[in-house]
């Protein structure tokens, strides 16, 4: 439709957050659920989780829901309005924006945590 | 085939079966509510509170709770659904020997009815508040949010 160009890219990063979204959705389940056999069970996970390497990957997660979700709105825009299809790439920009405007103060947020358990501050 | 249509008439076009048009319809409206209930349970994970301090007590504390139960079961299926749809979506596109196809489709079915399974169980089915004794209910109750 719009090949080669914003439209592109946004339907594959779609894909691509969409693939890595589900992969993770599917471990997450099972390590929570493993809470049923008891909290040995599930500190023996915790504590890999809570590495610096899954916490940063966890950011990696944040960043792709959210990306995700603001494009699947924007989707939704281009089907269900008029207008949605002719600012596409407009659109594209807009959720680059929100993306920022949501992402940047979870970095301050998080990213302080992640140094402290690496002790580095 | 998935349905590459921009306008609902235009997916109505395409659609070769009913059940397809369903469910391109399903990704809309299963997507809208995924990013209420989604970004909501990052924010409540990860910005309310320090996703490394997470331990078996925040767990059995949160699967105690009725309302955290259904909230989650919800996301799990429509999260789930929605997810499975999009890969079968992927997989129609880039996997295009026909016998691969099938079996990946097969193995990754099976594996999301594994997961919906258990994590069902977790939810409706395992009484995690046994573990945790009365102070601690009370302590924290404001803190499962």
């Amino acid at each position: 439709m719009y090949r080669g160009r914003e439209g592109q890219w946004a339907f594959f990063l779609h894909r691509l957050s969409g693939i890595a979204i589900l992969l993770y959705l599917l471990i997450h389940v099972l390590n929570i659920s493993a809470a049923m056999w008891g909290p040995e069970v599930s500190e023996r996970l915790f504590a890999i989780e809570h590495t610096p390497i899954f916490r940063i990957g966890l950011v990696g997660v944040i960043a792709a829901v959210l990306y995700h979700a603001l494009n699947g709105l924007r989707v939704i825009l281009m089907d269900f309005t008029a207008w949605g299809v002719r600012l596409q790439r407009e659109l594209w920009y807009g959720v680059w924006l929100l993306f920022a405007l949501f992402f940047v103060p979870a970095l301050i947020k998080i990213v302080p945590e992640i140094l402290r358990t690496m002790g580095v501050i | 085939m998935a349905i590459r249509a921009r306008r609902y008439s235009q997916a109505r076009a395409q659609a070769g079966t009913n059940l397809e048009l369903a469910w391109w319809v399903f990704m809309r409206v299963s997507g809208l509510v995924l990013v209420f209930l989604v970004l909501g349970h990052l924010y409540m994970a990860n910005i309310l509170i320090n996703a490394g301090d997470v331990d078996y007590n925040y767990i059995a504390r949160r699967l105690s709770n009725t309302t955290w139960k259904i909230y989650d079961w919800v996301m799990l299926s429509l999260s789930l659904l929605h997810g499975m749809n999009g890969l079968r979506y992927v997989l129609d596109d880039w996997v295009r020997d026909a016998r691969a196809r099938f079996w990946t489709k097969i193995v990754t079915y099976s594996l999301a009815v594994l997961v919906f399974f258990v994590g069902s169980m977790s939810l409706l089915n395992h009484d995690f508040s046994k573990g945790l004794s009365e102070n601690t209910r009370l302590e924290h109750s404001e803190g499962t949010r």
